[in-house]
């Protein structure tokens, strides 16, 4: 296994309290997997791979552990982590252009990541951006090299900040909405480009992003996020053809799909709730087409509600008795150490 | 007779550019033709830089267009005086992309809806009043939160407010320009599910500008694909994308990542991004990533042409008689 979260929680500070982001967030990715993270805006994907990449802000409060290659990295020290970003781990986020620096060259920012780790020499360093610029299907690479971020469309710089990622050969890859700010056609080559890079580098992918279409073109597993809370994890085909959970359920509904033309699309009333305001029991209770009393008093338990899938819903609950639940936790762990 | 008819319409921008001032024209809309019927919804897509945003506004003459006619109800309204234009603009009205820029954060939603009434000078204040009552109804919010401020509303409300406004002087025609595209899929649904509803009821006409594919598929009766300012193909909205003709929409049509992992589709990937409109390729303007682009693509423009009944396309390689073996099945 090469990422592990157990029980991970993060909370704000918001307004001279603490505000609970992420609620017992727990995954894992596999090498050379790519994991898809979806859910509505504000439901905690982001800052899920932000506690990952601990690129926190100040005074926020993380529990609960985070393996990287069996290591746990959430105690690191700030100097420790800077060590292993950009080298064992790397993020790449929506906006290129924010995300590069207007006044250095892309060769140099590429660069920067080879002086701070590795050995290699300014020569050896060189080849190396060359090399990688060709990696993610730059042409001219000398040329491009030498350009500033401005010069470059939007996406030549999303491969830039690709390049920059791959630079040292990360075991684990973040993506943060990678084609969301890119063209139709610029984003399939991008996506073309990750499936290739993840083939030939056996590297484990954690794909953030609200389009069901890309997690259905590159991922091999998804979690679906609710409220800062995981609500179902299935591998991919599984969840579309088999979705548990009435939340997955009702966002498949609402992407419009051929041959529908004009006939209602589902959709699913009301809105998150706002973290501050968080109900007692299911977060989806209000905006739940079948919701039942137990819902609002208590929190779902993740149910295996079949092969290697999880939903945390009660309409899936297995009748309570020692024997079920053992059983369940069997079927849990495996999944878990699939 | 068509609702809304454009013939030619060109729009240029002159840009300022380097430090010696030497200007430059981009050509936003560069000879667009089309007409609507009443009630129809008419898509428009490209990528971003494709022209269609300006085309929308040009048809409202929010910018002057540099030449070419707009003929709306039968009436060209290319030259009209301010006033005339004014006194039109109640058959013609527009919904933003972005919900949070495009409601005054100062006002009331009563008094955002109620402003395009006293402008036009429409009904008494009581009569005005009962106007916005029941158009607030239409749209799923409360008469209650008439008076609160657009911050206290969702990004699916505020949207919905906006479609609200866009319907207090009872327009025919609508210009949407991506108007879902700043939401969520969930929210996204519940107002294009709005936007159907309306329309029957008041056989409202779209023009629906996005990027989205799958959504102006869903909403579309017609749909027209443009690329670099220019339309390249215009059909029924089955025939499109069931038969598109012209490379650059089947490029796109397949780009397109479909939320069905048991389906794998033979990619056509463009090589390179759209080129910058200040300086468009010669001849055809999709020749640079076109995958069946010959020499004569470089020297010859070619024009929108009916290929099949109804179905027009600007590719000199889309013959009529070969268009019905060239079917490529998308789905």
């Amino acid at each position: 296994m090469l990422l592990e979260l157990k029980n991970v929680s993060l909370s704000l500070k918001r307004d001279g309290k603490y505000v609970k982001i992420l609620d017992e967030i727990s995954l894992q990715v596999n090498k050379g997997e790519t994991v898809g993270i979806v859910g509505e805006s504000g439901c905690g994907k982001s800052m899920t791979a932000l506690s990952i990449m601990r690129l926190l802000p100040e005074k926020a409060k993380l529990e609960g552990g985070i393996l990287l290659e069996k290591e746990e990295i959430s105690s690191y020290s700030k100097r420790k982590l800077e060590k292993i970003r950009g080298d064992k781990m790397a993020m790449i986020f929506q906006d290129p252009l924010t995300s590069l620096n207007p006044l250095h060259t892309v060769g140099r920012q590429i660069e920067e990541t080879l002086i701070l780790h590795t050995d290699l020499n300014k020569e050896q360093r060189k080849k190396r951006v060359i090399e990688l610029l060709n990696e993610v299907g730059l042409p001219r690479a000398d040329e491009i090299a030498s350009d500033y971020p401005h010069q470059l469309s939007g996406g030549m710089r999303q491969r830039i900040m690709i390049a920059v990622a791959m630079a040292c050969n990360p075991s684990l890859l973040i993506c943060d909405e990678p084609t969301t700010a890119l063209d139709v056609t610029v984003q399939a080559q991008i996506l073309d480009l990750m499936n290739h890079l993840k083939d030939v580098n056996e590297m484990g992918i954690i794909m953030i992003t609200h389009d069901l279409g890309v997690v259905a073109e590159v991922c091999d597993r998804v979690i679906v996020m609710y409220a800062g809370k995981i609500v179902e994890q299935a591998e991919i085909k599984e969840l579309f053809i088999n979705p548990k959970h009435p939340y997955t359920k009702g966002l498949l509904d609402s992407i419009p799909k051929l041959a529908m033309k004009k006939t209602k699309l589902g959709s699913i009333p009301g809105m998150v709730p706002s973290p501050d305001k968080m109900p007692k029991g299911c977060r989806f209770y209000e905006r739940c087409s079948s919701a039942m009393e137990i819902c609002r008093e208590k929190t779902p338990p993740m149910n295996l509600v079949g092969e290697e899938h999880l939903a945390a819903c009660w309409l899936f609950e297995e009748k309570e008795g020692e024997a079920n639940a053992s059983s369940r936790n069997k079927g849990l762990e495996a999944t878990l150490h699939h | 007779m068509p609702l809304l008819e454009i013939k030619d319409l060109k729009q240029h921008f002159i840009i300022k550019k380097g430090f010696l001032g030497e200007k430059k024209k981009v050509k936003a809309v560069n000879g667009v033709s089309f007409k609507m019927e009443q009630g129809e919804t008419l898509g428009i897509v490209g990528e971003s830089g494709c022209g269609k945003s300006s085309l929308g506004r040009t048809i409202l003459q929010l910018i002057k267009p540099t030449s070419g006619e707009i003929i709306f109800s039968g009436k060209n309204i290319t030259h009209l005086p301010r006033k005339e234009m004014k006194a039109l603009r109640k058959d013609m009205q527009i919904v933003f992309q972005d919900p949070y820029a495009s409601l005054n954060p100062r006002n009331t939603v009563r008094t955002i809806l109620e402003t395009p009434l006293i402008v036009h000078g429409v009904g008494s204040r009581l009569e005005r009043a009962k106007i916005v009552e029941s158009l607030i109804d239409k749209i799923g919010i409360r008469k209650d939160q008439l008076d609160r401020y657009p911050h206290e509303f969702s990004g699916g409300q505020r949207q919905r407010i906006g479609i609200a406004r866009a319907l207090t002087l009872n327009p025919k025609l609508i210009i949407a320009d991506e108007p879902v595209s700043a939401l969520d899929v969930s929210v996204q649904s519940q107002v294009l599910n709005l936007m159907v509803d309306l329309q029957k009821e008041f056989n409202l006409s779209y023009l629906f500008i996005s990027h989205d594919l799958s959504v102006v598929q869903h909403i579309s009766d017609r749909v027209a694909v443009m690329y670099l300012g220019k339309i390249v193909e215009i059909a029924d909205v089955e025939e499109l994308y069931r038969n598109p003709l012209h490379p650059y929409t089947k490029a796109l049509l397949t780009a397109v990542p479909l939320p069905d992992p048991t389906k794998k589709r033979d990619r056509i990937i463009l090589q390179g991004d759209l080129p910058s409109p200040t300086n468009p390729p010669t001849g055809c303007a999709f020749h640079t990533r076109c995958p069946v682009a010959t020499p004569e693509c470089k020297v010859e423009t070619p024009e929108l042409r009916e290929k099949v009944m109804g179905h027009w396309a600007s590719c000199i390689h889309v013959h009529p008689e070969q268009s019905s073996k060239s079917k490529v099945n998308i789905s």
